[in-house]
């Protein structure tokens, strides 16, 4: 299945935007200066959504044909573009997105055609399922390793890093004494587990 | 291909001229009389003809994006070069990881009080002769008033015992790893172009170095209009590396003393050839001056058969900038990224044996050739100097030159054998500081006329 990657999904939703021309500013207008305001650090939404290797979203106008000859071809409502590329199943991914982010949906999607709401997560999930079209590329980094797997793997490489620049050089017994001590710190540093389990939507 | 036309292509572009001394003079080109300094200099200009005997002394010239407009190049031609090269190297600092200590604030006044328009170089035999062209080249500009000299920078190979050598400030000898491209006449040997499939090394396309031939991707490298304008001509990198030497030695003598194999054969695995030049990928335990001097295995390597780096480690310098076949496809994904150096010390060299201070006037001026900024150097310094994913070694930088800030580290991989151990060296402190630099055009003699003579023809 394109959607699926081994162990990663990848997600793209297009949500037709509403055009209503009794609300103040438009909606594309109004989704535009919500994302610029948006943080794209460890404040970012998405960091609430631990599984997420990345996410992006843009209001998409239009397309363009660049072919020869070029002709016009335009869409018949603007987009909000949601992609992500993350671990494991979609309706919990989109259920934690509701219970985890309420605002942060609620404040893109109400400019949105259809859009239920948050509160009822079942009937959010299935909304953003109807506005799903296949993937078929992925976030080149990303490989067949979870969010957890990788910064696992990070933690570790600078563990080992640390433990070697402390400790090359040592012999036998002292050497070995301070790995299992070291391997022991390891485990206590692990990256924490993502929250309680979701229901499965 | 046929052979270039090397008469209307500057001659430090096609060979390096392994003059002893240079002088690279700053200019501030006059918006009024400009194009006749341009116009009258060009009769001096070094071409890539071969020489019956060689000159005393030779001239080249290139242009900032501010030095064009000051030539006034008509609007089209100047909307038509590259983003990078008009934004020039200072505006492309985040793509060059050019922060804390490598940052503008840095460098020297020139680059941050003055607007740097023209590159004027100068190499020669002698320093007699150096002053005696420095000293015509000024007299034009004065009579033009056409330029100004606004910095100079003097460089040159380094006199060790008396004798001038190819060696750099922390004691490596240089200058190995040039490309060859097709059409370039050029003594060449294995292991400088691309590797092709039965193993054996052919010329690069010319387009990776020229403007106006076909490139790698079968494609003309994008160019500024008209073509005319364009062809036979190139982008510079010019950059001022300072050289951190007391930091350098004294960081190998303390990791050095701990590494099992000794500070000499570390200093080796970090840049990947033994401070004479041999190439730790054909010589791992020792250095071999038969090797170095015999052309036909002094480049002719590649990395396939050692991709886990025990004998050359993965993040060592020569490695990180031309991996050869370590990138797997048979060293495809090389051929875009190469570079044509020209580098060339400056400063005093002092002995090992003599104390050496991080503040002395070390360093190397880097100066690198390309079709493409962003496609060759930047992505060479963004991706394989101050990153390691491609390399597999994470975020690791470059231990020679990458900005480390204090921090990262460098993996020697090794074996189990106990003078080839794996040893981690870490808290890497900045061997090498930037002093400023830009991005320059360095035009065709053809190009040079149409500027000289304000005949840019911009349709």
């Amino acid at each position: 299945m394109s959607n699926q990657s081994g162990s990663i999904y990848g997600l793209t939703i297009l949500s037709p935007i509403r055009e209503d021309s009794d609300s103040e500013i438009p909606h594309n207008v109004a989704i535009r200066a919500y994302l610029a305001a948006l943080p794209r650090d460890q404040r970012s939404p998405f960091a609430h959504v631990s599984s997420t290797h990345m996410a992006r979203l843009a209001v998409l106008d239009d397309v363009a044909y660049s072919g020869i000859p070029a002709f016009g071809e335009y869409l018949a409502t603007q987009y909000l573009v949601f992609e992500a590329n993350f671990d494991g199943d979609l309706g919990v991914y989109l259920a934690r997105m509701a219970q985890k982010t309420p605002r942060f949906v609620d404040s893109l999607w109400k400019h949105c055609v259809g859009y239920p709401g948050v509160a009822d997560v079942r009937a959010f999930v299935d909304y953003m399922r109807k506005c799903q079209v296949e993937s078929t590329f992925y976030f080149a980094d990303v490989n067949d390793k979870t969010v957890d797997q990788t910064l696992c793997a990070l933690q570790t490489q600078r563990s080992v890093s640390a433990f070697i620049l402390e400790n090359q050089g040592k012999r036998g017994v002292e050497l070995q004494k301070a790995f299992v001590g070291f391997l022991r710190s390891l485990g206590h540093t692990a990256p924490a587990k993502l929250g309680a389990a979701v229901e499965r939507f | 291909m046929s052979k270039l036309n090397a008469a209307d292509i500057q001659g430090f572009v096609l060979r390096g001229y392994t003059f002893p001394v240079a002088r690279f003079l700053f200019l501030e080109v006059s918006q009024e009389n400009g194009q006749e300094f341009v116009g009258r200099l060009v009769g001096q200009i070094a071409t890539g003809d071969l020489w019956h005997k060689k000159p005393q002394s030779t001239v080249n010239i290139a242009f900032t994006y501010k030095g064009l407009v000051n030539l006034k190049l008509p609007t089209q031609p100047l909307l038509s070069f590259p983003v990078e090269f008009v934004q020039g190297m200072k505006e492309r600092a985040w793509v060059l990881c050019d922060k804390g200590r490598n940052s503008a604030q840095y460098w020297d006044p020139m680059w941050n009080e003055e607007q740097v328009h023209a590159w004027l170089a100068v190499y020669a035999e002698s320093a007699q002769e150096l002053e005696k062209r420095c000293l015509e080249l000024q007299e034009l500009m004065q009579v033009t008033r056409g330029a100004a000299v606004i910095g100079s920078q003097d460089a040159g190979m380094l006199k060790i015992d008396e004798h001038y050598c190819a060696k750099e400030h922390f004691g490596y000898s240089d200058g190995f790893g040039n490309p060859d491209y097709l059409g370039v006449e050029r003594k060449t040997q294995p292991g400088q172009g691309k590797l092709g499939r039965g193993g054996n090394w052919a010329p690069l396309a010319t387009g990776e170095l020229l403007l106006g031939y076909l490139d790698e991707a079968g494609e003309l490298p994008a160019a500024p209009v008209p073509s005319l304008l364009a062809k036979n001509g190139t982008f510079m990198v010019y950059r001022k590396l300072h050289q951190n030497v007391a930091t350098f030695r004294k960081y190998l003598e303390v990791q050095g003393r701990r590494y099992p194999g000794g500070r000499e054969k570390l200093a080796a695995k970090f840049i990947g050839r033994w401070r004479d030049g041999t190439p730790v990928e054909l010589s791992p335990d020792h250095s071999d001056q038969a090797l170095v001097r015999d052309p036909g295995r002094s480049t002719n390597f590649t990395y396939g058969n050692d991709l886990t780096g025990q004998r050359c480690p993965i993040g060592a310098h020569v490695r990180r900038m031309n991996p050869r076949d370590a990138l797997g496809f048979n060293g495809a994904l090389v051929n875009r990224r190469r570079i044509t150096r020209r580098g060339l010390p400056y400063g005093v060299f002092t002995p090992e044996h003599a104390q050496a201070k991080d503040e002395d006037e070390h360093g190397i001026i880097f100066m690198a050739l390309n079709a493409s900024i962003r496609r060759q150097f930047e992505f060479v310094c963004q991706q394989w100097i101050e990153f390691g994913n491609d390399a597999r070694q994470g975020s690791e930088k470059d231990i020679l030159v990458g900005n480390h800030e204090g921090g990262g580290t460098f993996m020697v991989q090794g074996t189990e054998d106990p003078s080839n151990p794996p040893f981690l060296c870490g808290h890497l402190p900045n061997f090498v500081l930037l002093r400023g630099g830009d991005y320059f055009f360095v035009p065709s003699i053809t190009a040079l006329k149409m500027i000289g003579t304000g005949t840019v023809d911009p349709y």
